[in-house]
């Protein structure tokens, strides 16, 4: 039943800026400002990738020369397990939730997230997950070394880790389910009167579709990782070949949820790249509907391609031929996305500022990655290149220059929108050309070691694959130290530097609710009177 | 591309004159892009592709996959209806020649507070830490009144321009037009 009481109450009662936002570390561990919460995912997603940086210059420090130089096979292996799990949801997935916090409502014209206690719940349990992870490196027997996929029977021998490892997943799939349900509710219940689905930005709708996906498989990552608790601890036998169970099975429903995964990591960099290329090539987006239908495409086949990853375990001849044809058919949508992209550069005025460099090292090397990843589709090659460091090439092709580049072409297009300032661009310039080259000094050599039939994760290897490891380990070192360069462009901005305007780019053609704001969003003194609607 | 859309505020346009005396009248809402059908439908589109991957696998015998999808999809419904419920408030702003009257609806709750107008004050506090959103408060006499905190700040910055116009200092009693 309505009641009705008075609401107007002494000032002394009640200060009004008792109810503002909590100071110093307050205001960060109990925020609920999208800006705030948004910006530590940011800042925690860096320093993930710092972290998993390190473990990958491990990898790669003693893989310079064949032998066993600096580490023992047991850490190495640790070292490419924690490096992946690390900069899969340590780094990647919190970066583009930390972009959809800050993007997603100014983009739809929301005032914050629709769940803002949940959103700071959510990114709070990140560094408890991680910390729980990463602590495992002190236990006895070691960091999981089991490899990311955590395939039994392997990685029931991992010891003291195991069950750290399994509690870690579950907080780090707990933590991506609440984000992706806070910024599905978000888009589907807060947005501005005449936003309907088809004039959302594409970031919106990359974001959108992206929630759907995590929402649908995560539970098919706990449930794996659950069974595998169970089979360990309590008797079951879900994948005991001894007690009925099938181990290959943990391979299907690992990949079922790990192929849309992969998607997960990349339809937001999709998103970014479509707002930042029409912006720079001064010209629409090439294809808006068509953009929104192959992501929603690449979405639903990335649910029927799974076994794709697992060709050798054996399966029915019918079965290899659905699974490759079904892969080969995702480079139909994603063909649609690089040509509609092309188009929207095609008689474009293009300037090459960072974001845009960014973009379109993102357009050839993601593509490179693309298509060895159709060469991996084909059944009888796959037979060959398996577990090869031709894999190993195919993913960091798609995952470095294209989800991680995807990210920091987002945050130098949007980052002057964030801090009010303008990042130094002549450094931001050198990050991107250091960072594209040694990339692919990085990772281009990898396809050669793959072809020649180098095994992935291995510590030592074969002489004959000596010379074009030592170029990669250049490569790894090159690369990691040029994002030394990354977080201090970050940090120097952050601090200060030249008033960005409300636009930003003001020679280009930015579009998007966010660029009527002013750069910080909430500027509060209003020297204009705005119009009433 | 993506077309412009205008940042219109969530306001209801002042409303004519109610029995005779001259009254301005601001009706506030949250976003709500929702309705109960869209919902249950947006629900439903969910729950069936989670459901359905999760029954996949129970079928099998690999049921721990469904207990969790279950447990998710109840976590959206909350997060929906939380969403719905908090989209369901009404602040409503009515100036009179002589009283502003805040009345706030929400679910099952309902609070009035009037004040005298030409004693009032409009503030628009900027907030202590930048990037988050301001605060307006309407105040008199030592009793303070915030409204439109679930305005976007382009939206809480234009009603406060227009209270402004309206709700005045003791000295300017501005006419209401």
């Amino acid at each position: 039943m309505a009641h009705t009481h008075e609401a107007a109450h002494h000032a002394d009662d009640h200060s009004h800026d008792h109810h503002g936002p909590e100071k110093g570390w307050r205001r960060w561990v109990y925020a609920t400002n999208h800006k705030d919460i948004g910006t530590m995912y940011l800042v925690f997603s860096l320093i993930m990738f710092f972290v998993g940086g390190t473990m990958a210059l491990v990898i790669r420090a003693e893989l310079f020369q064949p032998g066993l130089q600096l580490v023992d096979p047991m850490f190495f292996n640790s070292m490419t397990t924690m490096h992946a799990l690390v900069m899969i949801f340590g780094a990647v997935m919190p970066a583009f939730v930390g972009l959809a916090n800050w993007m997603v409502p100014l983009q739809i014209g929301a005032p914050d997230m629709a769940l803002p206690r949940m959103n700071n719940f959510s990114f709070w349990i990140m560094p408890f997950a991680f910390t729980l992870l990463l602590s495992t490196l002190f236990v006895p027997g070691g960091a999981p070394a089991g490899g990311w996929t955590m395939y039994p029977p392997l990685v029931l021998q991992n010891g003291t880790s195991f069950p750290m490892l399994i509690f870690a997943v579950h907080l780090m799939g707990a933590s991506s389910i609440m984000g992706a349900i806070n910024v599905v509710v978000t888009i589907m219940n807060m947005r501005a009167p005449g936003m309907s689905l088809l004039k959302m930005p594409l970031f919106v709708w990359s974001w959108l579709i992206t929630a759907y996906l995590l929402v649908a498989v995560m539970p098919v990552l706990a449930g794996a990782v659950t069974m595998l608790l169970t089979d360990h601890y309590f008797g079951t036998t879900f994948f005991e070949a001894a007690g009925g169970g099938d181990p290959v099975m943990f391979q299907h429903i690992f990949w079922f949820f790990g192929h849309p995964e992969v998607y997960i990591m990349i339809l937001p960099a999709f998103g970014v790249v479509s707002e930042i290329i029409p912006t720079f090539s001064r010209k629409p987006l090439f294809g808006y509907d068509a953009m929104v239908y192959a992501t929603a495409s690449i979405a639903f086949l990335s649910f029927i391609v799974w076994a794709h990853h697992m060709f050798t375990v054996g399966m029915p001849l019918a079965g290899q031929l659905f699974f490759m044809l079904a892969t080969m058919l995702i480079a139909v949508p994603t063909g649609v996305k690089v040509f509609n992209w092309t188009a929207t550069m095609f008689k474009g005025s293009i300037s090459f500022e960072p974001p845009m460099l960014f973009a379109l090292s993102f357009l050839f090397l993601f593509t490179i990655g693309g298509f060895s990843g159709l060469m991996l589709a084909i059944v009888p090659a796959d037979f060959q290149y398996h577990d090869t460091y031709f894999v190993v090439a195919h993913f960091h092709y798609v995952l470095v220059p294209g989800a991680i580049f995807g990210i920091m072409a987002a945050v130098y297009y949007w980052l002057p929108k964030w801090t009010g300032h303008m990042y130094n661009n002549k450094l931001a310039t050198w990050h991107f050309w250091l960072s594209t080259i040694f990339v692919n000094v990085l990772f281009f050599p990898q396809h050669f070691l793959g072809l020649a039939g180098m095994p992935r994760r291995i510590p030592d290897y074969s002489t004959q694959f000596a010379d074009w490891n030592m170029v990669s380990s250049i490569g790894a070192f090159g690369f990691g130290l040029s994002q030394l360069l990354f977080a201090y462009i970050v940090w120097q901005t952050a601090r200060g530097g030249v008033k960005a305007s409300a636009k930003v780019w003001d020679t280009a053609t930015p579009h998007g609710l966010e660029w009527t704001l002013s750069s910080p969003p909430p500027y509060h003194s209003f020297e204009v009177a705005p119009e009433v609607k | 591309m993506n077309p412009g859309i205008a940042l219109g505020p969530q306001l209801s346009p002042p409303s004519p004159g109610i029995a005779g005396d001259e009254v301005r009248r601001f009706v506030l809402s949250p976003r709500c892009s929702l309705t109960p059908r869209t919902a249950r439908i947006f629900i439903a589109s969910i729950a069936a592709s989670t459901f359905g991957v999760a029954a996949l696998f129970a079928v099998q015998g690999y049921w721990p996959v469904l207990p969790f999808a279950g447990l998710e999809i109840g976590l959206l419904t909350w997060a929906v209806r939380a969403s719905m419920r908090k989209g369901q408030e009404r602040e409503t702003i009515t100036i009179s020649e002589e009283s502003v009257v805040i009345q706030r609806h929400g679910g099952q709750s309902e609070q009035h507070s009037v004040f005298p107008r030409h004693w009032s004050k409009v503030k628009l506090h900027a907030p202590p830490t930048a990037l988050h959103p301001s605060r307006l408060i309407l105040e008199s006499h030592g009793r303070v009144c915030e409204v439109g905190r679930f305005l976007t700040e382009d939206e809480r910055r234009s009603l406060a321009v227009r209270l402004k116009q309206l709700v005045g200092n003791v000295n300017e009693s501005p006419a209401l037009r």
